[in-house]
């Protein structure tokens, strides 16, 4: 019981915070450029006007391009659930396991790429390609990494390993951590389509990943694509920030603990993604074929953690 | 007589009348009544399949004259589960060749070799001694190369496919006879029961072991003895091949874990770390090359040696943990292995039947040229994408909850209750992690650019264009097909349970049922319910969708010509993105490895070297095992044959002096 | 306190170490693996600085002051004496492709791991647990001296050598006599001096300082 109350605290709380953290990631971004900004309150707006407009398809677009939207929001909302993000009390036959939120997280992956070569254009197959590409090699270093982590838990469940992190907070800064950290990190940017992987900010250049995809989507489509995609970052952003700051988290069920759950989990992301927002003023997008090198390093990373993990402790 | 052996039986007589029947009845009604003889045979098998697995035993007893032990036909509970996976692919292969009515595909000679084919795969895990196990191989080689070469006359690729078959086919034979000789000259007996009493670490245990993993492998297409496949495969027609890389392949398998578990078990560390380490290199060699194969079929074909990779890998770290008594995970492992090879069964029997249906309605299988076929084709397109998932490891297919066993397995065997198990199993276990996660990555890519590349966007040739769906029984053969991976992805627990059973000495602890068809994994704490997965999507679902219906009705989408174009109105069909360029971005990353090459010819303009009239990209990705490691071997092969060809020069005489001269010396060495 | 914060201090350093020198690995400016050296360096330091704190001997905090001033801001200097707009610019052209040699740092650690605990066994300290990440630097540095074509990137590449062979030493015996790490210490000073006069001047004389150009000379 007390899980279902969480899980849908969790989806509510991220479906109203998602568009908020891409707001403020954006205002960050433009007022330390020195730009007005359009306000924390944009994709809220945003969403709006799409939602209200009559989509527009292609004679030749088929199903997916209804399906795999929806698809998206779907898998972003299945992270919600599973994450341990307001608190850690799982599902029992469906506890928050590793490969089960990899792979659910895979399904919108996949979505968004069938949705790009849906539209039938040089653009959408570009963006689809190359997503994918970056997808299949980020995946070694995702694995690994939350496999790191698991070790000194004993466990692949997520909910399992903040617990962990939260009785005994020395294994935050073992160095085990701290690489798997950074190599979770760096997966998270590709996953996300964050810098310096891909640049959230332009269109139509030729570089571009994420936007190449949603060219073709119009009206609701691409809303759903875009409240999954912000979903998405919010969810792992969420998990990250537990696995850096486990306090506050629910592990005991109780109306008050819920609502400090929700604050600090609130909180956390918003920090990080300010963080996110200041550290991306200082990077510049890597040449494509330079990611594959970024991606090996951080593999190395993760791949260094779970052999220390082994053989040190 | 006991109900296996009447089965047994059975299949035998049904075989016999399906080979009259091919061989008597008219063109017309040929493929009808070898189709439904085929599919009696394989339902029998299934049946049997299913008996033996839950158990009952039995079997038949075949007398011979020769001094030898007697050939017993009775499947143990393993052979069982490997007859249930031949004989599934087999129903799935006969309903749907029953709708070919003309050409190669419903000729006499291929409805006469399918039930022998059918048959003898049948009969390798029924097979309790090493004799009647390889007399049933050779039957199933045989009826696999006669169905291969039945198109021969129209397409001379097939002919070089069925030389390269029969040379690999017999070498695998050849390391699997002296194998099996080397077994039984250490325990003088040809029974599996009498080969079992060999001491596993003794000299000739090694051997054979290696002898029988080089010969099974080369079945089970792993590296470097995969190169018939990208041949073989995509040439035979695609029930065919459906029915090898779904069913054959298995046969592979099973002979693998009939040495690693059943004959020779508690080998040396080294054998589970051998087996890893030729299982990871399949399945990174053969998704790399999948998936950067424009070849629909090719890169199914790779495929296999991917998925029968990833069963090794399983297989290995199965026995390497073994090794550590790290029981609870060396089960899962194996279990996780098997789960592989059914649902590998159930969706890449899918898929070829899925690409078969492709070609028969375009005549192409170079995804270049398709697309759009998603509108044109519904059913195939449901049930090739349902298989895709189940390639690509996507939950609530079985590849998924199979890969999930498999990665539980391995991060939970390094360790056991806190301590390391040992420094092999330590470095082993990441390493193998790392591998199934590129592969399942790559994995991913390549079977969102098969179905993509194919079935959506707008096609890319007139024949994609004017493509129609495929008669009934092919749609009815196919959805079985997607709904067995959706079957076998929605229920895990009783089936890996009854997998169990298979393998485990104490199934119970390895692998339980929760929930509704969840597993379990007791001794690895892992839970996994997919039922309740797809409940909790439905549940986050209904917002969003009644959002969806609101929306739709206050705002009705607009159909236009081409939406946005990418920023371009004259946005043509073979502006798309290919399978070749979707492939691209990879094909530079793993340069070093495919070692792909490229040819780029500009021709330019005659009144100017400015200005190029066209450009002439070729760019192509050969397989590198085979052009590095077989063809200096064939050449010398070549060299060594063209020397000896005055030696034979067809001369009936020479020939018969030679036999004389033969008989002479064996005499001569006998007497001494 | 601090006794059951050593074990994690120790693991962060070491790891910090192993981090710095896989990272000059990847990365391909000259700049950046300078300052990764000096990094590598106050790493060093501060790893000879908790032995010290945990063991109790100030002599050790001596040696961990003269690492830093040496290994951490002095060879660092020296390395990058030339104008800043200059350094920036120059790119390391390496002989293997820098994702083959990730995946050859990450085989390399491993084998520095199974190695050590094969042959001398890690023991039950948390130091001893560490040393591998020293006979780790050392291949690493290896590496990096194999694959390298310039001449200061090479150099680089001794040094991280030098500074796995300080790892080991301290963390298997518990520290070498101040005497001999200040010597050691000042040979590697020299030698970097000298190496660093003679790119010097073999630039101003022939443009470049690329091994492989350089072999032509011999001709």
């Amino acid at each position: 019981m007390s899980a279902i109350i969480i899980a849908l605290v969790q989806v509510v709380l991220f479906v109203f915070l998602a568009p908020l953290l891409m707001g403020v990631i954006r205002q960050v971004r433009a007022t330390i450029e020195g730009r007005a900004g359009a306000g924390i309150w944009q994709p809220w707006r945003d969403l709006r006007k799409l939602l209200a407009k009559n989509p527009v398809r292609g004679t030749d677009s088929s199903w997916m391009l209804r399906v795999g939207p929806v698809a998206l929001v779907v898998s972003s909302l299945l992270l919600c659930v599973l994450l341990p993000l307001v608190g850690t009390i799982p599902f029992a036959l469906i506890p928050s396991d590793l490969f089960v939120i990899v792979s659910i997280m895979l399904i919108g992956v996949v979505a968004l790429a069938l949705v790009g070569l849906d539209g039938g254009t040089a653009f959408g197959g570009m963006g689809s390609s190359r997503h994918m590409t970056v997808a299949a090699l980020v995946e070694p270093t995702l694995l690994l990494s939350v496999y790191a982590f698991s070790i000194p838990a004993g466990t692949s469940t997520l909910s399992v390993i903040v617990e962990t992190r939260l009785l005994s907070p020395e294994l935050i800064i073992s160095p085990v951590s701290v690489l798997a950290l950074v190599a979770l990190s760096i997966a998270i940017m590709a996953e996300t389509a964050r810098l310096p992987i891909d640049n959230p900010g332009t269109h139509l250049e030729v570089t571009m990943l994420h936007e190449a995809m949603t060219l073709e989507a119009s009206g609701r489509d691409l809303a759903w694509l875009e409240v999954g995609s912000w979903l998405k970052l919010a969810a792992l952003l969420g998990l990250v920030s537990n696995l850096i700051v486990p306090w506050g988290i629910v592990t005991d069920f109780s109306t008050l603990g819920l609502l400090i759950g929700v604050v600090s989990i609130a909180v956390k992301v918003l920090v990080l993604g300010v963080l996110l927002s200041v550290g991306e003023i200082f990077l510049a997008k890597v040449r494509l074929f330079q990611v594959p090198e970024l991606l090996a390093g951080s593999f190395a990373l993760a791949f260094l953690a779970v052999t220390a993990s082994y053989l040190v402790a | 007589m006991t109900g296996i052996g009447a089965g047994l039986l059975l299949q035998l007589g049904l075989g016999a009348l399906a080979v009259v029947t091919a061989l008597l009845a008219a063109p017309s009604l040929r493929s009808r009544a070898g189709g439904i003889l085929c599919t009696l045979i394989a339902v029998t098998g299934f049946i049997t399949g299913l008996a033996a697995m839950l158990g009952a035993t039995g079997g038949l007893l075949i007398p011979v004259a020769l001094p030898m032990d007697p050939l017993l036909l009775a499947p143990d509970r393993l052979g069982g589960l490997f007859m249930l996976i031949v004989s599934g692919v087999g129903i799935l292969v006969s309903i749907y060749s029953m709708s070919s009515t003309s050409g190669p595909d419903a000729s006499r000679t291929a409805w006469v070799a399918m039930p022998v084919f059918l048959v003898g795969m049948q009969l390798v895990p029924a097979a309790t001694d090493s004799v009647s196990f390889l007399l049933a191989w050779e039957i199933m080689t045989l009826g696999s190369t006669v169905l291969l070469l039945a198109d021969h006359a129209s397409r001379a690729s097939v002919a070089s496919a069925g030389i390269w078959y029969s040379a690999m086919s017999q070498l695998s034979f050849f390391f699997i006879l002296a194998g099996f000789a080397v077994l039984a000259a250490a325990s003088g007996g040809t029974s599996f029961s009498n080969l079992q009493a060999i001491e596993p670490g003794s000299a000739a245990a090694n051997v054979a072991f290696v002898l029988l993993l080089l010969g099974f492998g080369g079945k089970a297409e792993l590296v470097p003895l995969h190169v018939w496949v990208p041949r073989v495969l995509p040439e035979a027609p695609s029930h065919v091949s459906a029915a090898m890389s779904g069913a054959m392949v298995k046969i592979g398998v099973y002979g693998g874990l009939l040495v690693c578990v059943r004959l020779l078990p508690d080998g040396p560390a080294w054998w589970g770390i051998a087996i890893m380490l030729v299982g990871g290199a399949s399945a990174l060699y053969g998704i790399l090359q999948a998936s950067v194969s424009s070849d629909l079929k090719v890169l199914l074909a790779y495929s296999t040696t991917e998925n029968m990779g990833l069963v090794f890998l399983g297989l290995g770290a199965s026995m390497l943990l073994r090794g550590y008594d790290a029981t609870a995970a060396a089960d899962a492992a194996l279990v996780a292995a098997l789960l592989l090879a059914v649902s590998h069964a159930a969706f890449k029997s899918t898929l070829f039947l899925g690409a078969g249906a492709i070609i028969h309605a375009t005549g192409e299988r170079n995804l270049d040229r398709l697309g759009g076929l998603g509108a044109r084709m519904p059913v195939t397109a449901v049930a090739f994408g349902i298989a895709s998932l189940g390639a690509a490891a996507i939950p609530i297919t079985s590849g998924f909850v199979a890969e999930w066993m498999l990665l539980q397995s391995l991060i939970h065997g390094g360790r056991q209750g806190g301590a390391v198990v040992s420094i092999a199993a330590s470095v082993a276990m990441p390493i193998a992690v790392a591998v199934i996660a590129l592969t399942a990555g790559l994995a991913l890519l390549t079977f969102v650019k098969a179905y993509g590349i194919a079935f959506l966007a707008r096609p890319r040739s007139v024949e994609a264009a004017d493509a129609r769906e495929v008669p009934s029984l092919m749609r009815i053969s196919l959805a079985l097909g997607a709904l067995s991976v959706l079957a076998l992805g929605l229920l895990p627990g009783p089936i890996a349970a009854l997998v169990a059973t298979t393998v485990s000495s104490d199934p119970t602890a390895a692998v339980q049922t929760v929930g509704l068809g969840g597993v379990s994994l007791p001794g690895i704490g892992a839970v996994l319910d997919p039922i309740m997965l797809v409940v909790l999507s439905a549940l986050v679902a209904i917002p969003v969708i009644v959002a969806i219906i609101v929306s739709a009705r206050r705002h009705p989408h607009r159909t236009v010509d081409l939406p946005w174009g990418g920023g371009g109105s004259r946005a043509r069909p073979r502006m798309q993105y290919t399978a070749t360029s979707y492939a691209e971005p990879l094909v530079r990353v793993f340069d070093d490895v495919l070692k792909p090459s490229r040819d780029v010819q500009v021709t330019h303009v005659a009144e100017s070297r400015y200005l190029v009239e066209h450009v002439r990209v070729e760019q192509t990705v050969s397989d590198v095992i085979e052009t590095r490691l077989y063809r200096p071997v064939l050449n010398l092969f070549q060299r060594y044959g063209k020397a000896a060809r005055h030696v034979a020069n067809g001369s009936i005489h020479r020939y018969l002096t030679y036999s004389f001269v033969a008989l002479l010396i064996v005499l001569i060495v006998v007497s001494l | 306190m601090f006794e059951t914060f050593f074990p994690q201090l120790i693991g962060l350093c070491t790891g910090a170490l192993l981090l710095t020198s896989a990272l000059m690995v990847w990365r391909h400016s000259l700049l950046a693996s300078i300052r990764l050296l000096a990094l590598q360096g106050v790493a060093l330091a501060a790893l000879v600085a908790v032995i010290g704190i945990a063991e109790g001997e100030s002599e050790l905090g001596l040696v961990s002051l003269l690492i830093l001033s040496v290994k951490g801001i002095g060879l660092p200097w020296v390395l990058a004496y030339q104008s800043k707009a200059s350094i920036k610019q120059i790119q390391e052209s390496t002989r293997l492709n820098p994702t083959a040699a990730l995946l050859a740092v990450t085989l390399l650690s491993i084998l520095s791991y199974v190695v050590v605990s094969r042959v001398f066994g890690l023991g039950d300290s948390s130091t001893g647990h560490a040393a591998p990440i020293g006979l780790a630097m050392v291949l690493i540095g290896f590496l990096l001296l194999i694959s390298r074509r310039r001449a200061r990137s090479q150099l680089i590449g001794f040094l991280v050598l030098d500074n796995g062979i300080a790892t080991t030493t301290f963390l298997t015996s518990g520290g070498v006599p101040i005497l001999l790490e200040f010597a050691v210490s000042l040979d590697v000073l020299l030698v970097v001096l000298i190496l660093h006069v003679f790119t010097g001047r073999m630039r101003t004389k022939f443009g470049g300082t690329a091994v492989d150009q350089l072999r032509e000379l011999h001709d």
